[in-house]
């Protein structure tokens, strides 16, 4: 026991004398990238795919794939980019690639323009991944914030899917509480709706922003207050699940567990390239509707970056990684392989050529990011530096007020008082 | 891989006597070349054990200890802070949350896992046939309590759909998601450290062996009854036993981490019920990017379990009987 534990260290420097970026192959040096990303085994298989046709194009090169739930990539890539281990390409979310460009950890892509093509991204499109006037991050697709609705749960409770340009949240509500009524013990109207993402809605739809352009918190604590008492009314009527399911629903995040997934729920909140994941969890055809508005209001949704693609700043292939990143963005071999996965392609080019070769299911997507890209307001301004830590806070008063442990009023106030201490540089 | 330690003076009741000590130490001898030789492969042998102590522990500990004074993002050099990170401590409320939380966990769990360890080790040493099946069905969980698997079944057992409101429903109690109920989540995790009670229990038992029959014969002489024997006999021999298993099982519980992060999916939820003080640091070091505060609340934790263990030592003193 003591030998081998003692042994270990001996063992670890060894294998990492062993590991060096290149390898040699029979003609030339194959260099080998790390691309990182998180999702199901699906989209790992996806990510296979487009890996093949960028290794047949690019023999010189060789991809390995790092990827990890949601919920555990975060915590695997800051520990890895500590170590100094960082994969060549990683994937962002969020306000991610702020902190990790703030920090120092991406490359400046105006270092490789010459290999990153970004004529056909639009120019909202790369602002979000504009930080201090320098591009670090590209968005992979393009997302929308959408109300899914299962038509099968909705024909049980004997019910027609609403018109989604004027419903508003008194309808939802009716809506949800017949079906939640109507179903009994064996669903839910609807899954429980509250995460930053959609106080960033209810923010847009009472004419304020959860961040503003300057980085700072844009929501006042009466907007909060009144969404978390919308939401203690839902929970009460019987349209969303009680506190207890809806803490275990929001511990994990795997589409199959979700109430919409298992047929268990009428309505919920989502990102548009969720739907297929979805869809094939649930087995039914789901509907992407526009979500409800303020009576008379703003709709509030908005067209956003799914994710993004960034390299390390201390990638030891800078320039490999960016082909890899073009080709990702650029060519159509890849976006054949991903087709909606990583949200419609940026690139109009490439979304123009994929169009025929969607699913009904994505077919539906790009159908519903047209229809947003109607109703959306102005765009979200990127997400400031601290701001990762918001859904944590979000989750954690939410799950406060759904147990009647403090009032609406009171988490707001704390809601505002948390995430301005983190958005404090 | 544990053995029943010495604890300062004396030895547990279980070791046999050691030799008669040589009374009068021999004048000093001039080492032989042998022996010399042998000392220097010894220190060979040692040698990779050392260099992993001081570059794997003692290394970034030190480090650590710094890091502590410091704004350190990971990804960015440290900036020297002095005492900020400490100051901070006193108005963090989710630390004092966590505070109350590991400490409810801790002085909860370790008495009742010892007093259920004692007393299944009692029964198992009246003579159960099949005595080592027993043994080992019951350190199982020991081995494997710490896992994420288990963790992982734990949150299903305890959840809306779980094995235990099944079971309750079976009698018609309607039960709840327990992990996700902030008043019910930190008792499931309560029960999952007590049913790893098969280590000390293990112990124990090997204690328990070691107490002569002669004193539990004597007492039948006097009529002593079975709990009379057990208070004045079997407890009091066993408190060199009982103090090693406390002070281990009241380390290792401070310093729980996996159950939490797995149940709660690293969130310490619900409510922050669950959010242990291991977890927090976690969740400041590589959640929110703050090593130098994750550091000083990890050397605050060492001075937690420090304090705790040298309570335990001084009140050692008054109700540990060593046998000689």
């Amino acid at each position: 026991m003591r030998t081998l534990r003692a042994l270990a260290p001996v063992a670890v420097l060894l294998a990492a004398c062993g590991g060096g970026g290149t390898t040699s192959g029979g003609d030339g040096d194959v260099v080998e990238l790390r691309y990182a990303f998180w999702g199901s085994e699906d989209r790992a298989q996806l990510t296979q795919e487009m890996i093949d046709a960028f290794e047949a194009e690019n023999p010189d090169i060789r991809v390995e794939m790092d990827y990890a739930d949601f919920g555990a990539y975060f915590d695997k890539l800051a520990t890895s980019v500590a170590a100094g281990d960082a994969p060549d390409v990683m994937t962002m979310g969020g306000a991610y690639h702020s902190e990790y460009a703030g920090r120092g950890a991406l490359l400046d892509l105006a270092e490789v323009d010459d290999i990153i093509r970004t004529d056909e991204i639009s120019e909202d499109i790369l602002a979000h991944g504009t930080i201090d006037g320098s591009l670090y991050a590209i968005p992979t697709g393009v997302n929308g914030y959408a109300m899914v609705a299962n038509p099968a749960v909705f024909a049980q409770a004997g019910l027609e899917l609403p018109d989604d340009t004027t419903w508003t949240w008194d309808d939802f509500a009716q809506l949800c509480t017949q079906i939640g009524a109507a179903l009994g013990d064996a669903g839910y109207g609807a899954q429980d709706l509250t995460n930053h993402n959609t106080l960033s809605l209810w923010a847009r739809q009472h004419g304020e922003q959860l961040y503003t352009e300057d980085g700072e918190l844009g929501i006042s604590a009466g907007t909060v207050t009144e969404w978390w008492e919308f939401a203690l009314e839902l929970r009460d009527s019987g349209c969303t699940p009680p506190a207890t399911l809806t803490g275990e629903l929001a511990s994990q995040s795997a589409p199959e567990q979700t109430l919409i997934g298992t047929n268990a729920g009428g309505m919920s909140l989502i990102w548009s390239n969720v739907l297929e994941a979805l869809s094939t969890a649930s087995g039914e055809e789901l509907e992407l509707l526009i979500p409800p508005g303020v009576d008379g209001g703003e709709a509030g949704s908005w067209l956003g970056p799914s994710m993004y693609y960034t390299i390390g700043a201390r990638s030891e292939h800078p320039e490999e990684a960016a082909r890899l990143v073009d080709f990702m963005l650029n060519e159509p071999a890849a976006a054949e392989a991903f087709l909606t996965d990583r949200g419609l392609p940026v690139n109009a080019d490439v979304r123009a050529a994929i169009m025929d070769q969607l699913t009904p299911v994505q077919q539906a997507e790009a159908e519903y990011l047209a229809r947003l890209e109607e109703a959306a307001g102005v765009p979200v301004p990127p997400a400031p530096v601290g701001s990762t830590e918001t859904a944590g806070i979000v989750t954690r008063l939410n799950s406060e007020v759904l147990f009647d442990r403090a009032a609406p009023e009171d988490a707001a106030e704390r809601f505002i008082a948390e995430v301005e201490a983190a958005l404090r540089p | 891989m544990t053995t029943v330690p010495t604890f300062s003076r004396g030895r547990a009741p279980g070791e046999p006597p050691p030799a008669e000590p040589p009374r009068a130490p021999e004048p000093p001898r001039r080492r032989s070349p042998l022996a010399k030789r042998e000392g220097r492969v010894a220190y060979l042998f040692l040698a990779p054990w050392f260099v992993g102590m001081v570059l794997i522990t003692i290394g970034p500990i030190l480090a650590s200890l710094y890091l502590s004074f410091t704004e350190y993002s990971l990804l960015q050099p440290p900036e020297w802070l002095g005492l900020d990170n400490y100051r901070r401590m006193l108005e963090d409320e989710r630390l004092h949350t966590a505070l109350r939380v590991t400490f409810t966990y801790v002085l909860v769990s370790v008495p009742l896992q010892l007093a259920l360890a004692l007393a299944l080790a009692f029964f198992l040493d009246r003579g159960v046939r099949g005595l080592a099946v027993y043994r080992s069905i019951y350190y199982l969980p020991s081995l494997l309590g710490g896992s994420v698997a288990i963790a992982i079944l734990w949150r299903q057992i305890f959840g809306t759909e779980g094995l235990i409101n099944q079971l309750l429903g079976l009698v018609g109690i309607e039960g709840q998601g327990w992990v996700s109920h902030p008043d019910h989540a930190l008792s499931t995790l309560i029960v999952l450290n007590v049913w790893t009670f098969g280590a000390p229990m293990v112990i124990f038992l090997a204690g328990l062996r070691q107490i002569p029959a002669m004193y539990y014969e004597a007492a039948d002489v006097d009529g002593a009854g079975g709990f009379t024997k057990f208070w004045r006999i079997t407890v009091p021999l066993l408190t060199p036993i009982i103090f090693f298993n406390l002070v281990l099982q009241i380390i290792g519980s401070f310093q729980t981490f996996t159950q939490a992060f797995i149940v709660s999916g690293g969130t310490g939820g619900p409510a922050d019920s669950t959010l242990f003080y291991t977890l927090y640091t976690y969740q400041r070091g590589f959640g929110s990017f703050e090593m130098g505060y994750a550091s000083a609340l990890a050397w605050v934790l060492l001075v937690i379990i420090a304090g705790f263990t040298a309570v335990n030592f001084l009140a050692a003193k008054r109700w540990v009987h060593y046998g000689d």
